[in-house]
């Protein structure tokens, strides 16, 4: 019997067909229904415009597109033959906003998603304080509209640079948001200092505190989370950063990698239309997002998490929260490295001597983000864009699940929409 | 070295360019009234309270909070509120006598039920709002807002926030505040976009939704005008709210994403006058679309003095001088950007160096979104409400290899500088 279940709060529409049997899900399909067109959007305009158009595909995540888009424009200059060189403060600067990005949106799912659905699922009478992450979320989006000028959507950076020159003061106000953060994560989220959290390197060591984190933590273990929701143990790292390493993970063995191998295939949604593609690494299913790039960053306490667990719910979740530890810490530790007397933007040929193909990749809230873009003369001949989600929560047949699909199959329905929404969901960018 | 002489017949035409460009820049765009006089606002004024009063014998809707416990458990103290206040009286294009009354509004924002919907989105402007304006004071607000409905942020889910949906249009049936965000793609019989338990197309469930609202506000530059799924070709044939629904009361507050600034600033309205706020010819409210960037940029000392950013990075950019040549739309867009800002108030686009690329006008997509002037594109300029070419507004001007001198002379005669005109 297939039932359909919609899900709500994600970025567009999404919905879930299970396949019951004997009250547990046997296999489900997902649909995501709507699509806007942007890859025939992009089309024909001049290769620039893609930095302004393409962060409007995701309104939370739209920071990432940024970054892809200007790193594919200076790989299509690359091969065209005008390599662009890049000051150490635009890499920083940039890798900063990204990093701000991604803790707005953690700190968004912890308190707007994940634990509402665990005091949901567990019966919980636990005071809802979704408004947390709505705050945290502010002032890592000011910390962004310092350099970025706004957030969501802004635009300020151009192959060679980025727009902006900040002064000592910018850079002043930008360390205050981030302590800001800092305490108030120490404070309201995990109740302990943010460097003795760090240092946690086993599971036991969540027993110790009394907050929001470690309610969610032992509610997990109450849910039994950590023995379901496994996916494939399978990973990918595909963006370069400062806080990541590019691998392919099976388990926690890594393998080179190579963007080039990624590819897509339509997928499979036989009771309603979806406009979205399946993501796969040489034709496999692997999943992506904060456990992955945990894992292939040797971070101990995933590590000791992987170890007991796998890659189950309890994995995923947690490994998001730390994450959120890690990038606060990592953000702090940028910013003393800008030097403002550096260029911020390095002159290059103009855009209309450029005929080449370019690729950019980085790593978005939920895995890699790949733009690859082909320009004859400046002008867009083509222009595909490959999301995290579509790694994760594709949908494809029985014999070949998906790493959301294969996670759910077993659970009853509500453990099998909790366990989808670990993977955390956007449905916007899936199907631009 | 150069010689910018001119023949004869070049400088009769570079007189017509000059007049274009000085009709273009020192067009009177403001379209607000900020000055009414006394009769007009002691009117207004008895209105509104007599408004207030009649929403304080209204009961609460369902569980909100009073704003008064929660100012004061989020140690929001009563002098920070006023201040927020006046800052709202102000950006609407109020004299500061209103500030209590607007103040009495925030406290009973309560009574103005929201729904909120989104069609074909990015989810940007309900980001926007979730940080909007204020020190902490618009997200308690927001819990006071009485949004009942909102998919993306809404505790319930699946069926249950469809059944929330229904119980809150029937609850509050012809007196809610419909905010849309997002297209409507009308394409393949609406089947680009389905919402919901029936799939029920967007068009559909716009159009069930604001049958018994009291007023519908579309959000930001998607619903307004169609927005970047409307950008050529349209593979969906996305339009906006106003293409689509007929016969109620609509506002448009456009933008990428819109300031959540304007958003608020359109319920206090409501709520002190039961109105829609004073609108132009394209929905927008006067007090935040009535003038454009170019008019209060802190960079227009600079575009005065003609002195320009040429490519990214050079002197000129670390110097923050105006944008116009690298793109900058703001003489052709009508925002309150360049005052209120984003984020708080923290920075907006030009702050950055990052030309306005005019995301509040219609078709912005594909008539301003470049970081090129407008010279060398053939599309049309609209100010003083009346369309001219590009040509006959001496755009063309714009690009000239000797430019710098020309502009700077024209720019001088338009700031009514004592000056040599025809230095060109």
């Amino acid at each position: 019997m297939i039932t359909k279940q919609l899900i709500d709060q994600i970025e567009g529409e999404a919905s879930i067909f299970f396949d019951m049997k004997d009250d547990v899900v046997d296999f489900a399909t997902i649909a995501f229904p709507h699509f806007r067109g942007m890859e025939s959007i992009l089309k024909g305009k001049s290769a620039l415009d893609a930095l302004v158009i393409t962060p409007r595909v995701c309104g939370i995540c739209g920071h990432a597109h940024l970054m892809a888009t200007v790193r594919a424009l200076e790989n299509a200059y690359k091969n065209a033959g005008y390599p662009i060189e890049l000051s150490k403060k635009v890499e920083i600067i940039r890798e900063f906003t990204l990093v701000m990005e991604m803790i707005q949106n953690h700190f968004k799912w912890i308190y707007l998603t994940i634990i509402p659905e665990v005091s949901k699922l567990t019966d919980s009478t636990r005071e809802s304080t979704p408004l947390k992450g709505a705050y945290a979320a502010s002032i890592a989006s000011k910390a962004i509209a310092i350099f970025g000028g706004q957030w969501p959507h802004s635009s300020y950076m151009i192959p060679g640079g980025i727009t902006t020159d900040p002064t000592n003061i910018d850079l002043l106000k930008v360390e205050s948001y981030v302590d800001e953060l800092i305490s108030f994560f120490e404070k309201e989220s995990i109740g302990i200092s943010l460097e003795q959290f760090l240092s946690f390197e086993s599971c036991k060591d969540f027993n110790t505190l009394s907050s929001d984190i470690s309610y969610l933590e032992s509610s997990l273990v109450t849910m039994k989370m950590n023995e379901k929701g496994f996916a494939y143990d399978r990973f990918l790292v595909i963006g370069e950063h400062t806080f990541s390493k590019p691998s392919k993970l099976k388990q926690t063995r890594p393998f080179g990698i190579d963007a080039k191998y990624v590819n897509t295939i339509d997928s499979y949604s036989p009771d309603k239309v979806s406009y979205a593609k399946n993501a796969q690494y040489k034709d496999e299913f692997y999943e992506t997002g904060p456990l992955a790039r945990a894992i292939a960053t040797n971070l101990p306490i995933v590590k000791n998490m992987h170890r007991r667990f796998k890659d189950s719910a309890y994995s995923r979740v947690m490994a998001r929260v730390f994450e959120l530890a890690t990038l606060l810490k990592h953000a702090k530790g940028l910013l003393s490295e800008i030097d403002i007397s550096q260029k911020s933007c390095l002159k290059s040929v103009d855009i209309s001597k450029i005929t080449a193909t370019g690729t950019g990749v980085v790593e978005a809230p939920r895995g890699p983000l790949l733009h690859t873009v082909n320009i004859k003369n400046g002008l867009i001949q083509e222009y595909k864009i490959v999301t995290p989600t579509q790694f994760n929560i594709g949908s494809s047949s029985k014999s070949n699940p998906t790493p959301a699909q294969k996670a759910m199959i077993g659970m009853t329905q509500a453990e099998a929409l909790f366990i989808f929404r670990t993977f955390d969901v956007c449905s916007v960018c899936t199907t631009h | 070295m150069n010689d910018y002489s001119l023949t004869k017949e070049e400088e009769l035409t570079m007189a017509d360019r000059i007049e274009g460009v000085k009709k273009l820049f020192t067009s009177k765009s403001a379209r607000v009234e900020t000055n009414r006089g006394d009769a007009h606002y002691e009117k207004l004024f008895q209105s509104c309270q007599t408004r207030i009063e009649e929403l304080k014998t209204q009961t609460p809707s369902k569980n909100r909070l009073d704003i008064d416990d929660l100012l004061e458990d989020q140690g929001v103290n009563r002098r920070d509120f006023m201040k927020w206040a006046s800052a709202v009286t102000g950006m609407l294009m109020l004299p500061a006598s209103f500030t209590p009354l607007v103040a009495d509004a925030a406290l009973l924002m309560n009574r103005a039920p929201v729904i909120w919907i989104e069609l074909s989105d990015c989810a940007g402007n309900t980001e926007a709002m979730l940080r909007s304006d204020g020190p902490k004071i618009d997200e308690i607000l927001l819990d006071i807002i009485s949004l009942e409905f909102n998919e993306t942020i809404m505790a319930a889910s699946g069926h249950q926030a469809e059944a929330q949906l229904e119980d809150a249009m029937h609850t509050f049936k012809d007196k809610y505040l419909l905010f849309v965000e997002g297209a409507v793609p009308m394409g393949m019989n609406g089947q680009f976009g389905t919402i919901g338990a029936e799939g029920e197309t967007m068009h559909d469930h716009l159009q069930r939704v604001a049958k018994h609202a009291a007023a519908i506000v579309a959000v930001g530059s998607c619903a307004t005008f169609g927005g970047v799924p409307a950008a050529s070709p349209n593979p969906t044939g996305a339009v906006g709210v106003m293409d689509v629904v007929k016969g109620k009361p609509l506002i448009n507050i456009p933008a990428c994403p819109a300031n959540p600034a304007n958003m608020v600033g359109v319920i206090i309205h409501y709520i002190l006058t039961g109105q829609v706020p004073e609108l132009d010819s394209l929905l927008r409210p006067k007090f935040a679309f009535g003038y454009r960037i170019h008019d209060n940029c802190e960079r227009r000392a600079h575009f005065d003095a003609g002195e320009f950013v040429e490519e990214w990075g050079d002197e000129g950019a670390k110097n923050n001088f105006c944008l116009y040549k690298v793109g900058c739309k703001g003489p052709m867009t009508f925002n309150n950007c360049s005052i209120v800002r984003y984020n708080e108030g923290v920075n907006w686009p030009v702050g950055v160096g990052r030309g306005c690329i005019g995301c509040s006008e219609p078709d912005f997509w594909d008539k301003y979104a470049y970081e090129r002037p407008m010279a060398d594109a053939h599309i049309k300029a609209p100010t003083g409400g009346v369309e001219k070419t590009v040509d006959e507004f001496g755009l063309g001007l714009l690009t000239a290899a000797g430019i710098g001198i020309g502009i700077h002379a024209a720019a001088s005669i338009v700031a009514g500088k004592k000056e040599d005109g025809g230095e060109a």
